[in-house]
């Protein structure tokens, strides 16, 4: 089922290949860290301009973030220091106070989700709710959730409308909402070159920011045009940020990388539903623990008649439709 | 003491010229700072002010680095006559084709550079430092296969030149067995750019068995025939000597793979609308446009109409041996394949998105300017290229310290031109 | 227990929990939610976490009640089944048979949000006589599109002995917290799929305590079909501050 998740080493899963690795970085880091200090030193004593405490601060932090490594390759010790510098950065930058989690996934839980054809009335709330809850950018009004409206008799993408603005639910329509899909096989994570996506224990494919540079080979690889770019950067007005953030997950993005939908890992590891299921006023949306049979999500696919998108792709999503 | 010299005769050839000559780097000078310009406006406010979005994620950029995989692969091919079945021909030939190899591989490196969103962490590919993720990702591959390339291009045509800058005579057990490394790398770097696209059945339009072969047809088509055009134009302004016949089997390469090219658009172009599926719809919205969207709808009617015409125009013997309708030919033929290989390629693989969403594309200005600017900086490269290579290919320039050694060896002609020696007499201006 | 001492002992806990629970429910309260998971995310996160919690659970204050279990309803093979229990302390909460799945579940407590005007105002006696002599607009807000459908009365759903309570087809009363029992007597389907969680909507967690929402905190009574209305649609904002560096 997992064949999509890359083989690589995690900390401590192999010692002579990571300790090489290990001391490469280490050196380099030592080298760049040298550098920095020395470039440091060198701004500090020459650059007469007004270069604030604060400036000077956020520039090392900015350096030493450039040069930290995959966070699937962090120790925890170096997944802590990076997420104090993100925390302080921020600080430093708009005077928010968030926090970044690194919550891990939880052993024994793969998650599924289920959404309800014959309830959603294409209110868009889950739009909402997730706009808010994951920070995304309001000036390119950034969207995971695609609402669909589609005429009764047919499940025909090409002919569906996701851009109704009309009083919803329209006479003979019915409406059908994707996101990511969170695929078992996930087509998005063999392309992507530098390995800065990839698919969580818990199913849950994410990316690292800071890792991703930008190609978008898994924008065209993604059946279910799930993932998003940060055409320019994002845009969230402080006083809208949910300072509950997971690594992750919501952190702030930057300009020139791409993003998806983590079925609100920062939520969803705390035992919580996602944003989007919990908003959804026609309660059409399932989420659960695919692993727990006494799931609600379980329940639906075992009580249900279910169907997923293009499943001649053999992408496995862990989304199902289903009718009532 | 060798090297310092080449250096020194390199910078001497290529910044020396006439006024055209200067006219023309002038002129690609200016175009290359006004992309950098563009460039630098994309830098600061991110990739929105191109004419991308979430729906068409490739677009310009893209489009110029497919074409010009496949440019860079076709010059190479051209080696392999030329070195492996000794075609006397095509020996002068080779060195040129080597430089356009070299210059659209720096373009489409370039194109690269400016298509992704986060340039600096391009350290993220390197392994050891970085992670590269190979063999799962075909961009991975690519990566691969267009550095070596690369590598491959500036290393056997110096180590030829230079050792004949040096007086010595190249050895061919040293660059041959490189020579042939490098025409199957040219076949890979265009297989893998194509797996790269047909590898993702997320793009039915894309994801067709018969896209790597298109590939190389269209590259060969295209590739020779800018050959044939900047070959022609070297023997009307310099001394370099260029046979008759090298023209004539260059247009005959172009003829047979431009035919060939032609099937294949057929063959597609039946596959997609004779049983029209859902994975036709791509096609479709290319061909005839999508409930009024039609953007490209001229632009691939002109191409098939360009490589039409130029196909059957070389197709007709004493028209391809006018050098002047070759020449329109070869160059309507560049033109028609850049559209339909370009443009006519990458974005309608976009349109409509998976989820059956229209929103089509046009580039802006920024990203016209760094194109521009790109080809502008190949056509740079290329013409430093073959101004540093042409006088040393030619004898002209030999390193000052060579006439200090008495007896030097006899030098011989650059590739498979029969070990005499001699020297062809050149034609005098 | 007559009915008239049930009619006053649910006025008392109506009363009492708008009073408790107009504010959003207490500390304790909140406390004695909290599930292992949610103890160990309390340490993992910061309190805005619990804030985003409390955000979420708004508007109206939720509280949970014990659940009856349904007469009248059939799971799979025709054998009666039950509704799961619902109380405050999960850790205490013994996980019951569920239709065919198990489940310990909270119940949005629907009286709250009814307590603002209570029946009693004007129904003195709690008494609903079928006769008509009502103040004329005293129910204007009523749309009455459900019992015009299928014919029904006041009295088919409420108790005419009681206001504040349901009058369930066996005899039986609910409180308003309880709608389901008396929307399951007909929407057997819909119930079913509501047990099971493909209906209805749960808040909250997909792990340890869920809170379900009651048929009439989304349906209307009067008038179950939602209200259609226009769409949410992201607005595009300006610039709002510097460049990000």
């Amino acid at each position: 089922m997992n064949s999509g998740t890359p083989r690589v080493a995690r900390p401590g899963d192999d010692g002579t290949l990571l300790r090489k690795r290990m001391d490469r970085r280490r050196a380099l880091h030592v080298l760049l860290g040298g550098a920095a200090a020395g470039a440091q030193a060198v701004s500090a004593c020459t650059s007469s301009s007004a270069a604030t405490e604060a400036e000077r601060e956020a520039r090392v932090l900015q350096w030493q973030e450039y040069i930290k490594r995959n966070y699937r390759f962090m120790t925890d010790e170096e997944r802590g220091e990076t997420i104090d510098r993100l925390e302080r950065l921020t600080k430093l930058r708009t005077g928010a106070d968030v926090s970044i989690q690194t919550t891990a996934a939880q052993p024994g839980v793969v998650f599924g989700y289920a959404f309800n054809i014959s309830r959603c009335k294409g209110f868009r709330s889950c739009v909402e709710a997730c706009i808010n809850e994951n920070n995304l950018d309001r000036r390119a009004a950034t969207q995971y959730i695609r609402i669909f409206e589609m005429k009764n008799g047919e499940v025909d993408l090409d002919h569906a409308d996701a851009t109704f603005e009309h009083e919803v639910p329209a006479e003979g329509h019915f409406y059908l909402g994707t996101q990511c899909f969170q695929c078992a096989n996930p087509p998005c994570v063999k392309v992507c070159p530098v390995g800065a996506t990839w698919q969580e224990p818990d199913g849950i494919t994410v990316i690292d920011y800071d890792w991703c540079i930008g190609c978008r080979y898994c924008m065209a690889a993604c059946p279910y045009w799930a993932r998003r770019f940060n055409w320019s950067a994002p845009d969230v007005p402080a006083e809208e940020v949910n300072p509950v953030q997971h690594y992750l997950g919501n952190r702030a993005r930057k300009q020139g990388v791409v993003e998806k939908c983590t079925f609100c890992i920062h939520r969803t590891r705390q035992g919580r539903l996602p944003a989007c299921a919990e908003a959804c006023p026609t309660g059409a949306r399932v989420f659960g623990n695919l692993l727990d049979p006494d799931s609600e999500i379980r329940w639906v696919l075992a009580n249900k008649r279910i169907f997923r998108l293009k499943e001649d792709l053999r992408t496995e999503p862990r989304f199902w439709y289903f009718t009532d | 003491m060798h090297l310092t010299a080449f250096a020194r005769s390199a910078l001497d050839a290529a910044t020396n010229g006439g006024r055209r000559y200067h006219v023309w780097m002038g002129t690609l000078t200016l175009i290359i700072l006004v992309g950098a310009y563009a460039y630098s406006i994309q830098v600061r406010e991110g990739l929105g002010v191109t004419g991308m979005s979430d729906h068409v994620s490739w677009g310009f950029y893209i489009s110029n680095f497919t074409f010009l995989v496949g440019l860079a692969a076709a010059a190479m091919m051209l080696v392999l006559p030329a070195y492996v079945l000794h075609d006397v021909d095509f020996g002068r030939a080779v060195l040129i084709a080597e430089a356009v190899a070299v210059a659209a591989l720096v373009m489409c490196l370039l194109f690269v550079v400016v298509d992704v969103g986060n340039p600096l962490g391009g350290w993220h590919l390197l392994p050891g430092i970085g992670y590269l993720n190979w063999p799962r990702s075909l961009l991975a591959w690519d990566v691969i296969v267009l550095h070596g390339y690369l590598a491959l291009n500036l290393v056997i045509p110096f180590y030829i030149l230079y050792s004949r800058f040096t007086g010595r005579a190249p050895a061919k057990h040293k660059y041959l067995p490189w020579m042939y490394i490098a025409v199957m790398w040219a076949v890979s770097i265009h297989m893998v750019t194509a797996f790269l696209l047909a590898g993702l059945p997320a793009r039915p339009f894309w994801n067709t068995a018969l896209l790597g072969p298109r590939f190389l047809a269209s590259a060969f088509t295209a590739g020779p025939a800018f050959v044939i055009l900047l070959l022609w134009f070297i023997r009307r302004e310099t001394h370099y000597d260029i046979s008759d016949g090298a023209f004539s089997k260059l247009a005959l390469i172009t003829t047979v793979a431009a035919q060939i090219n032609l099937v294949m658009l057929i063959s597609e172009i039946f596959y997609k609308f004779y049983s029209p599926t859902h994975h036709g719809i791509n096609a479709r919205y290319l061909f005839f446009g999508l409930e009024g969207h039609n953007a490209l709808v001229p632009w691939i009617w002109s191409a098939i109409l360009m490589n039409v015409a130029a196909t059957v125009a070389l197709m007709i013997h004493p028209l391809r041996r006018n050098p002047k309708w070759l020449m329109s030919a070869c160059a309507v033929l560049f033109v028609g394949i850049w559209i339909e290989k370009g443009i006519g390629l990458v974005i309608p693989g976009f349109v409509p998105s998976p989820l059956g969403e229209i929103v089509e594309y046009r580039p802006t200005w920024v990203e016209l300017a760094v194109t521009a600017g790109v080809w502008a900086l190949g056509l740079f490269v290329l013409t430093v290229l073959v101004r540093v290579a042409l006088p040393i290919e030619m004898g002209t320039v030999r390193s000052p310290h060579l006439t200090e050694r008495p007896g030097a060896p006899v030098i011989r002609r650059f590739g498979p031109r029969g070990g005499t020696g001699e020297q062809r007499p050149v034609r005098t201006k | 227990m007559t009915g008239r001492e049930r009619g006053v002992l649910a006025l008392l806990v109506t009363m009492l929990t708008a009073v408790g629970g107009s504010g959003c429910f207490d500390e304790s309260e909140e406390r004695a939610f909290a599930s292992p998971a949610h103890a160990d995310s309390a340490a993992m996160s910061v309190d805005s976490s619990e804030q985003a919690r409390r955000r979420a659970l708004e508007p109206g204050a939720l509280g949970t009640v014990n659940a009856a279990p349904v007469s009248g309803w059939t799971g799979p093979g025709g054998e009666p089944f039950e509704v799961a229990i619902r109380t405050r302390d999960p850790l205490s909460a013994q996980a019951r048979r569920f239709g065919t799945i198990t489940l310990r579940v909270s119940l949005r407590a629907r009286a709250p949000d009814l307590g603002q005007y209570p029946c009693t105002s004007c129904h003195l006696g709690r008494r609903m006589t079928l006769v008509d002599t009502r103040i004329a607009d005293a129910h204007e807000n009523v749309r009455p599109i459900h019992p015009g459908q299928t014919g029904a009365t006041c009295a088919t759903c409420h108790a005419p002995d009681n206001v504040e309570l349901l009058a369930l087809r066996s005899g039986e009363r609910a409180t308003l917290d309880h709608t389901y029992r008396l929307c399951a007597q007909c929407h057997f389907a819909q119930a079913e799929s509501w047990a099971g969680g493909a209906h209805g909507k749960r808040l909250d967690g997909w792990q340890g305590r869920r809170v379900v929402m009651g048929c009439a905190d989304c349906h209307d009574p009067h008038a179950p079909a939602l209200e259609p209305r226009i769409p949410f649609r992201a607005p595009r904002i300006q610039r709002t501050g510097g460049r990000e560096p």
